[in-house]
């Protein structure tokens, strides 16, 4: 029943794949030239003409389009002129940074939403909840740079505690995964406390209580196994914000990720290393939004009916 | 539980543990954050970033200094022995990091390699008009030039001289791979988009290097950078942003500043009407007020550039050529003579980033336009959308652009001819000039030139002379020996850590 529906969903991975590449390459082509971007304001005609035979860039963008598909067939997605080298090892070798750096941020997000979600419910509209709720509120308001430059000057040059920016090793995850994981937080506190604070009036959790079973009880055993799939479902919505986040984050600690590569390609219209970047990043998108519906199913029988 | 015995030794251990291995912790490690971080060690890219990088390995036969002066580097003299060619005497008893010698076949070598075009070497423009380059002897080169060509020592210092050997052995792609070269660093780990780590190389023929090992590492967010110098993280950082000059000297750090030879100007499109009436250009450059902004924009640094697009000190400069004055009363009059039309529609395009403070630049500007009734606004467009107008010559009415000179005219004046092709304003006169200027090796004579062809440019207003950009560094107290270059190249050999 299961792994059917994951073939099936599988089998369309690669037409979205396809278009995400074709929408890609078109804008990229179209809106700057890679060979004047990279030679530069001193190039001479003999380079210019030399260096777009290498590209291909000679040829109408259909035709370009097509070479590039015939590459990607073998695997490979073309030599990234920037980099000079291949560019699948490019994105290869910035991938670690950047899942370590999302899969923390994504964690801590969560872990520290759920639980703060629960006590917001629990104590719903008392001091907790407000304090809780007012914090999420202005953390999702506050623009991510912003928070970065706070953290920056607290954790790092006020109390010297972690590094300002790099990579390597955990410390310096601290700061980039607690700024990214501060988009997301919030989102994923007010999320769990509307669910919890809904199923509180279900006639199951009434019923339980009256039956003389303990608030905490009830908590753990009926509301909680119920107020996952909402947190799920969301879960998987924020993938992409996820990726979005990583840009900036990245950006600010000098994270070596995909995301700053995937901006700086752009701004180079080094279209190997975009499609590379962009596969990944949709690769990833597609393959955790499957996830999500696979543990759904596996979770909730009536969406496996369905 | 633990015992008092493992205790004590925990105790005594803990220090060697938090040092590290003893030997480490004695290297002198100079960190610096870089702004702008190349994404391959490929030789002749056309930024300096990248230069920055690979002079660390490789050196120049001709040097240029944090002025942009030229120095003997692998050549100790040269000679011109006919207009057309010159005779470049190698510095003898130089070897690469792999032990073999420098000779004048590495010259040849890598002169034929930066103008070979399959090898898209962006900085081969500068010295594009070599004909020929040939070993007389192991250490004696003649190279010859398609004509008179002044220039040629400083295009040379763009240049950087490669092994043949080695180059030959590992590809074009493996140099990139891993560098080898003359130079005072030798190269030891490459991180794309994270850092490069080189050690020093002790046997450099000018003079070892007086720190250990340096780390270049990319921070390419401004407050970062400044944070991580006031941590302590990195003893220099480049483009500290000027708002945050008074963060650095707060946290103990020093600012070390030049002049770069960037001019930056805003430059009009005479093929869109009214900006044919060079007396409409003209006005404009009295409605702006540049001190304005040089002093709470760009807070002071950089240079006001006097009616011309090459800054203070360059060959060429002329030091009787002045700004015009801020006169709002008389751009307001001037253009009313004129017949302007104040409903046109002004749009200034700039780069938002490229330059110190552009897009604030070109708000001010704007507003002031605005004040004496001129419809000005800004618009931005990304890098490679902004290149893609500049080559059709599609910028609009003004454009804010910067034109480095590397100190002789040369490179700046190029851009105002049409075969530069980075302007549709055209003058046959100052084309001729730029040509004769070029055709001598007379340096009076070009000098004399060059101040013509700015009186004409003065004159007819092609773009409004703006600023000359400064280059800022951040250093920490305890680095000594360090100069801020108006190229951006790093120069580290003399820098020391106290």
């Amino acid at each position: 029943m299961i792994l059917p529906y994951i073939l099936r969903r599988l089998a369309f991975l690669p037409l979205t794949l396809l278009l995400v590449a074709l929408a890609t390459f078109v804008v990229l082509r179209l809106t700057g030239n890679p060979v004047d971007i990279f030679l530069d304001i001193n190039r001479t005609p003999e380079q210019v003409e030399a260096l777009t035979k290498r590209l291909h860039l000679d040829l109408p963008i259909p035709a370009q389009f097509l070479l590039f598909l015939g590459e990607l067939l073998h695997g490979d997605f073309g030599e990234s002129l920037q980099f000079n080298g291949p560019a699948a090892d490019v994105v290869w070798q910035r991938a670690g940074a950047t899942l370590q750096l999302a899969g923390t941020a994504l964690g801590l997000a969560v872990v520290l939403g759920v639980a703060g979600g629960i006590a917001c419910a629990v104590w719903r509209d008392r001091a907790a909840d407000a304090v809780i709720s007012s914090i999420a509120v202005a953390g999702q308001s506050m623009p991510s740079f912003w928070l970065g430059m706070l953290l920056i000057e607290f954790f790092a040059l006020q109390m010297r505690w972690l590094p300002t920016s790099g990579y390597g090793e955990p410390r310096h995850l601290v700061l980039p995964a607690i700024t990214l994981a501060t988009i997301l937080l919030p989102n994923f506190v007010l999320i769990t406390r509307t669910s919890i604070i809904e199923l509180m009036g279900e006639q199951f959790v009434v019923t339980g209580r009256s039956k003389g079973m303990s608030r905490a009880r009830v908590l753990l055993t009926h509301i909680l196994p119920n107020a996952v799939n909402p947190v799920l479902s969301f879960l998987g919505i924020q993938i992409g914000t996820l990726m979005a986040g990583s840009i900036v984050t990245e950006t600010i600690y000098a994270w070596p990720g995909v995301g700053r590569l995937l901006i700086n390609s752009i701004f180079h219209r080094d279209v190997p290393v975009v499609e590379a970047a962009v596969f990944f990043i949709a690769t990833i998108i597609a393959l955790s939004n499957l996830a999500v519906d696979v543990l759904q199913m596996l979770i909730d029988p009536r969406i496996r009916r369905a | 539980m633990p015992t008092r015995r493992t205790l004590l030794v925990a105790t005594l251990l803990a220090p060697v543990f938090a040092m590290g291995t003893p030997a480490l912790a004695a290297d002198k490690v100079l960190t610096i954050g870089a702004a702008v971080f190349p994404d391959s060690l490929r030789p002749g890219t056309g930024s300096f970033a990248s230069l920055s990088l690979m002079t660390q390995t490789n050196d120049q036969l001709v040097i240029r200094d944090n002025k942009s002066e030229l120095h003997p580097g692998l050549a100790t003299k040269w000679e011109q022995l006919d207009p057309l060619t010159m005779r470049f005497h190698l510095r003898q008893g130089v070897k690469f990091s792999d032990g073999t010698d420098f000779t004048a076949d590495d010259v040849v070598f890598t002169i034929n390699f930066a103008l070979d075009p399959q090898n898209a070497y962006a900085m081969a423009a500068r010295i594009n008009q070599i004909a020929s380059a040939t070993a007389v002897d192991k250490y004696t080169v003649d190279i010859k030039t398609k004509a008179v060509f002044p220039t040629l020592l400083r295009g040379l210092s763009d240049i950087i001289m490669q092994p043949k050997a080695y180059t030959e052995k590992v590809g074009a792609n493996g140099f990139a791979a891993k560098p080898m070269g003359t130079g005072p660093f030798i190269f030891q780990e490459w991180v794309p988009g994270d850092h490069y780590t080189l050690v020093a190389n002790k046997n450099y023929w000018g003079g070892a290097p007086k720190v250990d090992k340096i780390v270049i590492r990319t921070i390419p967010d401004g407050s970062t950078r400044v944070a991580a110098l006031a941590a302590g993280e990195a003893q220099i950082i480049e483009e500290v942003p000027i708002d945050l000059i008074d963060q650095v000297t707060a946290s103990g750090a020093r600012i070390d500043e030049i002049g770069t030879t960037a001019g930056l100007v805003l430059t009009f499109d005479p093929t869109i009407k009214p900006f044919d009436n060079a007396k409409i250009r003209e006005a404009f450059d009295y409605a702006i007020d540049k001190e304005l902004i040089l002093k709470q924009i760009l807070k002071g640094h950089g240079e006001l550039l006097q009616g011309q697009v090459l800054t203070k000190g360059v060959l060429g400069f002329d030091p009787d050529l002045k700004a015009r004055p801020f006169d709002p009363a008389k751009a307001k009059k001037m253009l009313e003579e004129a017949g302007y039309n104040f409903s046109t529609p002004v749009p200034i395009t700039t780069q938002n980033g490229k330059y110190v403070s552009d897009t604030d630049i070109c708000q001010a500007i704007a507003g002031m336009l605005n004040n004496i009734g001129v419809k000005a606004t800004v618009n931005i467009v990304e890098g490679g959308v902004f290149q893609q107008m500049s080559n059709v010559l599609k910028m609009g009415p003004l454009h804010m652009i910067g034109w480095y000179s590397l100190g002789d005219a040369d490179f700046a004046t190029v851009w105002y001819t049409k075969a530069g092709h980075r302007t549709n304003w055209n003058s046959e006169d100052y084309d001729k000039m730029f040509v004769a200027a070029r055709s001598t090796n007379d340096e009076k004579e070009r000098v004399k030139i060059y101040h013509e062809m700015q009186a004409l440019a003065f004159k007819e207003n092609p773009s409004l002379f703006l600023f000359g950009l400064p280059s800022i560094y951040g250093t920490t107290k305890n680095v000594t020996g360090f100069g801020a270059a108006s190229d951006k190249v790093l120069r580290l050999t003399e820098v020391e850590l106290k």
